[in-house]
């Protein structure tokens, strides 16, 4: 069930007429009506793996009250270690044995040893990668004693399973959510219609922007090698926008779901394009998955502490842990080895925290240089996104040779009967609306919000994109 | 809880407000286009006198050269469309009717095109526009299983083909750009391809014994006095299963093909 289907047009304004006229009663019966349709939005998937999901749950959920009872350290460890094992393992069982299995063989067979590995027949659950990092931030919160284990099983699974965010995150933390699920929820309807203006604003992203600039990427990127220089940069460029609107768009619907239901989810991404340096784009994008490793990989690592080295080996451990995190595949290796090599220069200089205010834009030399470093930042992300669209290494390496290499930048036609630079324009337009509303969350709501909600149902009816895409990229991951 | 639900509401119908609006923009710059594409042209035109008309798929718009029938002084004009079926093919021929055309003869193309009696989605799509212009479309969709949304939902064929007549189709109609499927009289010549090999697999392809929109031309030329000449069109040599056209033969051994 997509969030931009007819089925979920159809389940979101059962379960929300349900949550608030039925099951209001009290966060008891909210939590459990919100568990029900969790779990029926997950089994719309794969229903087999809602034992996976059910397990996943009953484990962390018993492991971390373990955990808080335990009175020797040798006990918590125990049952610490077997969360993390267990929760890992089935990550790494789903999602990369066959990677390593192949690898491995790859390997073997250049050094003249010729091996067939054995490989699992499976698909990817769905959501496995989010699940598996709400579970663990819980049970390493509880060991580390940030946080008291949760008795209340209905609402620790809802912390699980919630599901706006099971399928795609935004990855919440327990001291974050379940908080909010302890108490009942009141019907606000200011925060209401926050929701419905971020759902529009969404969707307005996903099926105007992604799914568009999707159609021309993959025309692109599948045919590089017969694409002229103008055709790649733009290929590469539209990627970027399809992964922003894509990814975005996706958590801009689950959190403006949410508030529907009375929760504030976290906040995932905020502009990240107008960033002006590669530390503040992490900043910026998929914040909560940036945030989740910073503290449970990179400052158990010793963060900055212990001199420039460890920072420097931290920050490439993180990044390309985050990008094997994303799938399988050695492009998603070196894409987070890319975005390591940007940060390189910044943790030289010191420099990796100097964007922190707000972006201003003035008739100044200063602003000249802003805008100049938000465009070099957002060229160095293009980049690094070849990588990450791309099939392989040597496809991506390719592609990027050749953008330099053929020399011509007229407009070509591409195979889907349509010109390489006829998207530009929207994209523009899109660009110039987020940037005007970049203090705010989605740019529907405020002055003019009837005129403004008009334009984005205008713009989702007339230039969405229905017949070629739908689904989510991170989904698959 | 009233409040919100008056908003939803108020979207709601600011939602089919909108639909309504854009379903009426676009319908009128579909019924202004003329040199799009053949179906809008047989669509806004008036009676016209032809000799010779070619009906048919791809294989029918890429081998029949008009010129060649106007060099023998015969009007012609092919009216083949790449991926047609003859769902289509029927329907073109009724629209041309319907505007009182005068067609002395109809050469169809009828060889893989009469393994199917479907409507071929991306040729289909383009008749959509004129749904609630023209009888002819409407009742040729109604027996289609979603002639409902197509038909009631406003804007919802736009959307669903949005490919073929979304707000792209709607810009290029609307500045009157100009597509190449009118040149060479509708002839349209495929262009020499270095590796040019078509090595299609058609062994698992049968035609149905009565077509029924071969059939449905076929009557359509009798009732208006048409000479109704089927032909089946030269197959690249590397094509696997060319005993189709044998099993064409032997399942309309009756008919003229």
């Amino acid at each position: 069930m997509f969030f931009n289907s007819l089925a979920f047009a159809i389940f979101l304004p059962i379960v929300f007429f349900l949550y608030w006229f039925v099951f209001n009663k009290t966060k008891s019966t909210q939590n459990a009506l919100l568990i029900v349709a969790s779990y029926y939005f997950y089994s719309c998937w794969d229903w087999r793996f809602l034992f996976l999901l059910v397990f996943s749950t009953f484990l962390d959920y018993f492991t971390g009250i373990q955990i808080e009872k335990s009175n020797s350290e040798k006990k918590r460890k125990f049952w610490f270690w077997l969360s993390i094992l267990v929760n890992l393992g089935f990550l790494g069982i789903f999602k990369y044995y066959n990677f390593f299995a192949i690898s491995f063989a790859e390997m073997f067979t250049s050094f003249g040893f010729k091996v067939s590995p054995f490989l699992l027949n499976v698909i990817l659950p769905v959501g496995i990668s989010f699940y598996t990092f709400h579970g663990l931030s819980y049970v390493i919160d509880i060991y580390y004693k940030r946080i008291k284990a949760e008795y209340n099983f209905i609402d620790y699974s809802l912390f699980v399973s919630y599901f706006p965010l099971l399928v795609a995150g935004p990855i919440e933390r327990a001291t974050h959510l379940l908080p909010e699920l302890k108490e009942k929820r009141e019907f606000n309807l200011d925060k209401a219609k926050e929701g419905v203006c971020q759902i529009v604003w969404g969707l307005v992203k996903k099926v105007v922007i992604a799914d568009t600039c999707a159609v021309y990427a993959n025309a692109i990127f599948d045919y590089y090698p017969s694409m002229n220089s103008l055709s790649l940069i733009v290929g590469a460029v539209y990627f970027a926008f399809q992964i922003y609107g894509d990814f975005s768009g996706y958590s801009d619907i689950a959190l403006g779901v949410s508030k529907l239901f009375g929760l504030d989810l976290l906040r995932n991404f905020n502009y990240p394009y107008f960033s002006r340096d590669i530390a503040e784009f992490w900043r910026r994008w998929h914040i909560s998955l940036s945030s989740w490793f910073r503290d449970y990989l990179y400052i158990p690592l010793g963060g900055s502490k212990g001199g420039l080295w460890m920072k420097i080996r931290n920050t490439f451990i993180i990044f390309i842990v985050s990008g094997f995190w994303h799938g399988a595949n050695w492009t998603y290796i070196v894409w987070g080895f890319i975005n390591a090599v940007y940060f390189l220069p910044l943790l030289l200089s010191n420099s990796n925290r100097n964007n922190m205010d707000s972006i201003t834009l003035k008739w100044n030399l200063d602003s000249l240089k802003v805008l100049f470093s938000i465009l070099t930042t957002f060229l160095l992300t293009c980049v690094a996104w070849v990588f990450f669209r791309a099939r392989t290494i040597t496809d991506a390496v390719l592609y990027l040779k050749r953008i330099f290499t053929n020399g011509e930048f007229s407009p070509q036609y591409l195979d889907n009967e349509r010109y390489n630079y006829e998207l530009i324009l929207m994209i523009g337009l899109f660009v110039l609306v987020e940037w005007n509303n970049r203090t705010k969350v989605e740019p529907i709501s405020g002055r003019r919000s009837m005129l403004k909600m008009a334009l984005a149902i205008m713009a989702i009816i007339a230039f969405g994109t229905y017949s070629d895409y739908k689904e989510f990229i991170y989904f698959q991951f | 809880m009233k409040k919100f639900l008056l908003y939803i509401l108020g979207i709601f119908l600011l939602t089919v407000l909108i639909a309504v609006i854009l379903d009426g923009f676009y319908t009128y710059v579909f019924m202004q286009s003329r040199n799009r594409g053949k179906i809008e042209t047989v669509f806004n035109s008036t009676a016209k006198k032809y000799d010779v008309v070619i009906l048919g798929s791809s294989r029918a718009n890429n081998h029949f050269v008009s010129q060649m029938f106007e060099d023998k002084g015969l009007k012609t004009f092919n009216y083949g469309m790449s991926g047609g079926h003859l769902f289509e093919a029927s329907l073109m021929l009724k629209l041309m009717i319907e505007r009182k055309y005068e067609i002395k003869n109809v050469i169809l193309e009828a060889d893989l095109n009469l393994a199917s009696d479907h409507q071929a989605e991306g040729i289909a799509a383009l008749f959509l526009p004129y749904i609630h212009n023209s009888e002819i479309i409407k009742e040729r969709y109604k027996n289609e299983s979603n002639f409902n949304e197509l038909y009631y939902i406003p804007f919802y064929r736009y959307v669903k083909y949005d490919g073929k007549i979304g707000w792209r189709e709607t810009f290029f109609t609307l500045i009157h750009k100009k597509t190449n499927s009118l040149d060479n009289l509708g002839y349209h010549p495929l262009e020499k391809h270095k590796n040019g090999n078509m090595k299609n697999n058609i062994v698992n392809l049968n035609p149905l014994p009565n077509n029924k929109y071969y059939e449905e031309i076929k009557s359509i030329c009798k009732k208006n006095n048409i000479n109704f000449i089927p032909v089946m069109t030269p197959m690249c040599e590397n094509v696997v299963g060319m005993n189709y056209f044998d099993k064409v033969k032997k399942a309309y051994r009756n008919s003229q093909l």
